[in-house]
């Protein structure tokens, strides 16, 4: 199913019966929102102020919170592929698990994610280098792969593990991992920072190890280190900066050499 | 031919030989409908009649296979598709979809396979192994075959393969006299000569084990599994005259990586072919996208292309019209309206995971025997519909079969060569009793589409 | 006056009561519109579909119970490619490239194009049979070689992309003018050009050679222009022109470097102004995101280190190649904002509208979907001085366009988008009113006594770009911007008949087939019956 409608934007200034009737799509019937969805609560409210709280599983129903740009999404469940897809502002809360391509070509907002998502976090359109531009996706379980493909700015915290790939072809932004990494980080990376707090079983052989760091800046926080900070991806003449927690990864210390 | 069977091939390779003369093995003779469960001889109008009414009715249709038919089908099948606002999805899904998508973010140096027979003396086959995919690969197009401005490495080889007999026969010899067993340490990875300006073509095998393949060639580079993505990037960076930290990548030590990035950077006109071990092991997509951007970057220093080694058919052909009528080489979605694309959302091994398909269409296809468990099982609960020469795993679960000639045997069509290069296929003979074209059967069933939900309009 | 139409053609008069009548007072009548250059069918077009999802998905048309559904936006997908013409009122459109050996694939495609006439232009300046013959002087063996070509290929006309560079590309190579001969063969550019005129003249085919010239989109490239120009001069019979120089704008910069590039529009202007021999297309740049795609193999390759985009290339065994780079034309660029004003100062500076015609070599400069923006452009000082208000103030202050009055009148425009193309191309049932004519009319709701296209330019972009009427062969097809028929149009191509010795020409072809190609001699040439609707044009050739 697919609900671009489910937005602030779509909905502020309209009445209940408004609401019900805006056009979603269920494989290739054209339904209504009041089909699927109880609909109730206070709409004269500025957009900006505007909340919607989404009870039940909406793992099957795609873009929630398209284009939003003001105002407040709460998910009380899980929730579908292109959740906040190309986002210009406002909040979204999910309380369960999201499907992929959550936050794709987001410009601003924010996206907060309790559980665990899937993989192209950020991510643009096939064939487009457009990834993420702004705005900052918090993620408290894991993430899948490719997280901040192709990103160009803003924010992407996953608390969790994150598959292979995190930030490959990487334009600028950050990415900070809590959780362990599955490898290739930042593979194609030109510019942007990526900070990875946990286990990483191999570093790509085009990037060169620079120095010892205590710590990283992440916006206005310091994450404590000591990190070893890696510059590449060579291989594009890129020279985005990773970074790999020493005490996490003793089987890297071999790069210490090379200091 | 005789009778109408056709009784020899010549100059066929194995695979072309095998089709044309089992072709008439395993047939679906007669339309099937499946009945309290069982299987039942039907008419065709029946047939057709029952499909295009689990078409028409679906929320969520699938059409898949399209690799094994011709072009005109296809045309035909992307119209149903859009009629009944379904997915429609060829072979490229399970095979190189991941090297379209890299495509689409890197783009492609390539060429006709005849460029390559002209003018190439280096030749890598990445992942791939032709001698037993693409038998005549080698000596119709690449190392072995003769070109206007490169001579056949033939030669070469066989005095390399006869260099190795004697080299048997002496020991043999040497052994029998001496009575006990004399043996030389075994051959490593060739080490390459510094010989100036070979003029036969050279060949490079990357692989994870030494395939048939690599015994064609000059050198042979035996590659972790799953670590092809860091091997081609090392390469990148020392095609940039860059230097690596490590030692060893991906098994390989680095002494050897520089001597093939010299060997590559050294060369006239280089060519990789690349097979399912790049696009289906570990990194998938992304090891292509290493892959184009390493032979992107060669160009800078000389003529470098590359080409995927396409496996089913004519699914070059299918992913060309699909692209050329709806803008996109697979997975496409008509639910809205108009196509969509998102590899990952709407290619079909997805949809079946998810459960989201409640119908289907297989043409010239055997997913069932192919796909992953939990995809087959969403396809056969929901109603199915197979058009297919043979019986086959999927058409013994189906709900609806209709027998169809074979493309290239028993009826005309276009297919495209791997390399883009459209062929006409002929017919030779007769398709058996009721077993028309793809083309037809398809027709048909979206003539009775039409009529149905023009009916149903007509009820609203 | 009165327009009588019957059986899909223009009469002298029909039975008024039984007729159907339109109402066209107030608006422009004109014939339907004839593109003589758009990239829209064949594997470079195909592959460039393929290599931009991101340009596709924005710009999507659903299915209706007339119309297939597509995408656009400068490479859209067969159907919306024909509905989109249709719109604007075009009837007739020449796809001006095609690699020999794939031309089955460029036919099917031209044949899953609705609504239009469709023709092709085999690529055949490096095609190795005419760089032997005419290495070895053998001008008639050529001609009869090329007749053959263009029989097998179903194709129109001859093209030539820079003649003599794709064989060098071929081996990663280009040449670098038109006397730097070509690597292996040891001819030069000059003489391809030169052999193929001639080849053309032998031949009697109905357009003439079209050429895209050596060096393009190089700074300095106009002397090449002027220079091929040159060197057929001498072989031109009469006042008819004998060579045509395609998207003269790419082939137009004065300058040594990027930095030191300027217009050359006016050296052009002065020779064309003062010759007979030789037409033009614009090839017209509009500020947008768009897709080049050409033959150019070594030019393209150049496009995507300039600009660091994806780059798709693929060179076509024995006989060409072509490379593919998305490219976004920015008005802050100094280049590309004098590129922009090359192609018009071209079309203002050249005196006679029968000599440069209107085209953006969709989509190499723009998607033809841009073409109601140019067409305000050359009817308009003040359209032209709004679009500069924005761009880089060098080129502005560099830009021949202040300094020109000149505005094109409904009249000039008829000529370089229906009339002029469709003289040019020889398609004698095209591009005008007169009895006999195809009946191919488009209706723009535009009152020329009201309106001043001087003044009223958006009124004149969006009138040509929403016929009110398109008529192909006596039916109306579009009304008011939307398809109300969905028809198929017309193959065209050259059936040249041999005065002697063609099934020579067949077996010395089906002998040295496998040296020269890996495919069967059997496969190669597209069967009459491949075209949907097949419309050969006869000539008789002088061999």
């Amino acid at each position: 199913m697919e609900a671009k409608c489910i937005t602030p934007n779509d909905f502020a200034g309209k009445t209940i019966n408004e609401i019900a009737k805006l056009p979603i799509w269920e494989g290739n019937k054209e339904r209504t929102l009041g089909e699927l969805f109880k609909i109730e609560g206070e709409t004269n409210v500025a957009p900006e102020e505007f909340s919607i709280q989404i009870f039940g599983d909406l793992s099957r129903v795609r873009g929630v919170g398209s284009k939003m740009s003001v105002g407040k999404i709460i998910v009380e469940g899980n929730a579908g592929m292109h959740l906040g897809e190309g986002m210009k502002g406002g909040a979204i809360l999910v309380k369960g698990d999201v499907d992929s391509w959550a936050g794709s070509m987001m410009e601003a907002g924010t996206i907060e994610i309790m559980r665990n998502v899937g993989d192209y976090v950020g991510a643009p359109y096939r064939g487009s280098t457009m990834g993420m531009k702004g705005g900052t996706i918090v993620v408290h379980g894991n993430a899948g792969y490719e997280v901040g493909c192709f990103m160009r700015g803003g924010l992407i915290k996953i608390h969790g593990n994150v598959g292979q790939f995190v930030g490959v072809h990487m334009r600028d932004g950050t990415i900070l991992v809590e959780g362990d990494s599955e490898g290739r980080a930042g593979a194609g990376m030109l510019e942007g920072k990526i900070i990875l707090c946990g286990y990483v079983p191999s570093i790509l052989p085009t990037f060169t190890i620079e120095s010892l760091r205590p710590n990283v800046k992440v916006n206005e926080e310091r994450v404590a280190g000591p990190f070893y900070r890696f510059v590449g991806d060579l291989a594009d003449g890129g020279d985005g900066k990773l970074f790999v927690l020493q005490v996490k990864n003793p089987h890297l210390n071999f790069y210490e050499k090379y200091l | 031919m005789k009778n109408n069977v056709i009784t020899s091939v010549k100059n066929a390779c194995a695979v072309g030989e095998s089709k044309f003369l089992n072709y008439a093995s395993h047939r679906c003779l007669k339309p099937l409908i499946r009945k309290n469960g069982e299987l039942v001889e039907a008419s065709l109008d029946e047939a057709i009649q029952k499909s295009a009414e689990i078409l028409a009715g679906a929320s969520y249709p699938i059409l898949y296979g399209w690799s094994c038919t011709s072009c005109e089908a296809i045309r035909v099948g992307l119209e149903l598709a859009e009629e009944i606002g379904g997915v429609i999805d060829n072979t490229s899904t399970i095979c190189h979809g991941p090297s379209v998508l890299s495509i689409q973010d890197v783009g492609i140096a390539s060429c006709t396979l005849g460029q390559l027979r002209h003018r190439a003396d280096l030749i890598i086959y990445w992942g791939s192994n032709p001698w037993s995919a693409h038998p005549r690969h080698i000596d119709r197009y690449t190392a072995f075959s003769k070109g206007r401005f490169q001579p056949s490495a033939w030669r070469g080889y066989l005095s390399r393969l006869s260099a190795t007999l004697t080299k048997k026969r002496l020991l043999r010899a040497a052994s029998l006299v001496l009575r006990r067993k004399v043996s030389v340490p075994p051959e490593v990875d060739q080490s390459p000569s510094y010989a100036l300006a070979r003029k036969e073509r050279r060949m490079i095998v990357v692989d994870v084990r030494r395939t048939r393949s690599a015994e064609l060639a000059d050198y042979f580079l035996r590659v972790e599994p799953n670590k092809d993505y860091e091997l081609l990037q090392a390469l990148r960076m020392l095609i940039r005259d860059e230097e690596l930290d490590v030692d060893e990548v991906a098994g390989v030590p680095v002494a050897v990586l520089e001597e093939i990035a010299d060997i590559m950077i050294g060369c006239e006109l280089g060519v990789i072919f690349f097979g399912v071990g790049l696009t289906m092991s570990q990194g998938k997509l992304r090891n292509v996208d290493a892959a184009l951007s390493l032979v992107r970057d060669l160009n800078q220093r000389t003529k470098f292309l590359i080409m995927p080694m396409r496996g089913h058919f004519n699914v070059t052909g299918a992913d060309m019209v699909f692209t050329w009528q709806t803008g996109f080489p697979y997975a496409v979605d008509f639910s809205h309206g108009y196509p969509r694309y998102n590899p990952g959302e709407t290619s079909l091994i997805d949809i079946l995971c998810r459960g989201e398909a409640d119908a289907g269409l297989v043409v010239a296809s055997d997913p069932v025997a192919h796909f992953p468990r939990e995809a087959v099982q969403n396809l056969v609960n929901n109603p199915l519909i197979v058009i297919d020469p043979h019986v086959s795993a999927t058409s013994l679960m189906a709900d609806v079969v209709i027998p169809s000639a074979f493309v290239g045997i028993e009826t005309e069509g276009t297919a495209y060569r791997m390399d883009h290069v459209p062929l006409p296929l002929k017919k030779v003979v007769e398709p058996p009793d009721g077993c028309l074209p793809d083309t037809v059967i398809l027709q048909r069933i979206l003539r009775q589409v039409r009529k149905l939900r023009r009916r149903e309009g007509e009820g609203n | 006056m009165d327009l009588y139409v019957k059986d899909g053609k223009i009469v002298e008069k029909v039975n008024e009561r039984k007729a159907k009548v339109i109402d066209a007072s107030g608006m422009i009548v004109m014939p339907g519109g004839v593109d003589i250059h758009s990239h829209i069918a064949g594997s470079a077009v195909n592959f460039g579909r393929l290599l931009r999802p991101e340009d596709h998905f924005k710009d999507v048309e659903a299915k209706t119970p007339l119309t297939r559904s597509g995408v656009g936006y400068s490479v859209p997908s067969t159907f919306t490619t024909g509905y989109r013409y249709a719109r604007m009122g075009y009837t007739t459109v020449m796809n001006p490239a095609m690699a020999p050996l794939e031309a089955r694939h460029t036919h099917e495609e031209l044949d899953d194009t609705p609504m239009l006439d469709k023709a092709t232009y085999p690529l055949l300046g490096d095609w190795w049979f005419v760089l032997e013959y005419l290495r070895d002087g053998m001008i008639e063996e050529c001609a009869r070689h090329v007749a053959w070509m263009i029989n097998a290929t179903k194709g129109y006309a001859i093209k030539l992309v820079n003649p003599g560079g794709l064989e060098a590309w071929g081996s990663g190579r280009n040449v670098r003018n038109i006397d730097d001969p070509v690597p292996h063969f040891n001819i030069t550019p000059r003489e391809i050009i030169r052999c193929l005129c001639k080849v053309n003249q032998i031949l009697h085919m109905p357009h003439t050679i079209h050429v895209h010239t050596n060096n393009l989109g190089k700074p300095g490239n106009y002397l090449t222009a002027l220079e091929t120009m040159k060197c057929v001069e001498n072989l031109s019979k009469g006042d008819r022109p004998i060579i045509h120089i395609t998207h003269c704008q790419f082939s137009a910069f004065k300058g040594s470097d990027w930095r030191t590039m300027e217009s050359g529009a006016e050296e052009i202007a002065k020779y064309v102004n003062g010759h007979s021999h030789v037409t033009l297309d614009m090839g017209q740049v509009v500020f947008t995101d768009t897709t080049t795609m050409t033959a150019d193999g070594p030019f393209q390759y150049i496009l995507h280190q300039l600009s660091g985009n994806k780059w798709v290339n693929h060179d076509v065994e024995t006989e060409t190649s072509s490379g593919i780079v998305p490219f976004r034309y920015r008005r802050k660029s100094y280049v590309h904002a004098t590129q922009w004003s090359i192609g018009l100062e071209l079309a203002l500076l050249i005196e006679d509208p029968w000599k440069i015609f209107l085209t953006t070599d969709h989509p190499n400069a723009a998607p033809f979907t841009t073409y109601p923006k140019i067409i305000s452009w050359l009817m308009s000082r003040n359209a032209r001085k709004k679009a500069m208000e924005k761009i880089s103030r060098r080129a502005r202050r560099k830009s021949l366009l202040p300094s020109i009055e000149r505005e094109y009148s409904f009249y000039e425009i008829a000529i370089a988008t229906r009339a002029g193309t469709a003289k040019c191309l020889g398609l004698r049932q095209k591009g005008h009113l007169g009895v006999g004519a195809d009946a191919d009319i488009a209706i723009y709701n535009l009152n020329p006594k009201e309106v001043d296209p001087s003044k009223k330019y958006m009124a004149v972009r969006r009138a040509f770009g929403k016929s009110a009427y398109t008529i192909k062969d006596g039916e109306i097809v579009a009304k008011d911007g939307e398809i109300v028929k969905s028809v198929n149009g017309r193959t065209f191509w050259v059936d040249v008949k041999l005065s002697s010795a063609s099934e020579e020409v067949a077996s010395d072809m089906k002998r040295r087939f496998r040296e020269y190609w890996t495919v069967e001699y059997e496969n190669y040439p597209v069967p009459e019956g491949y075209l949907t609707r097949s419309a050969p044009l006869s000539v008789k050739a002088e061999v």
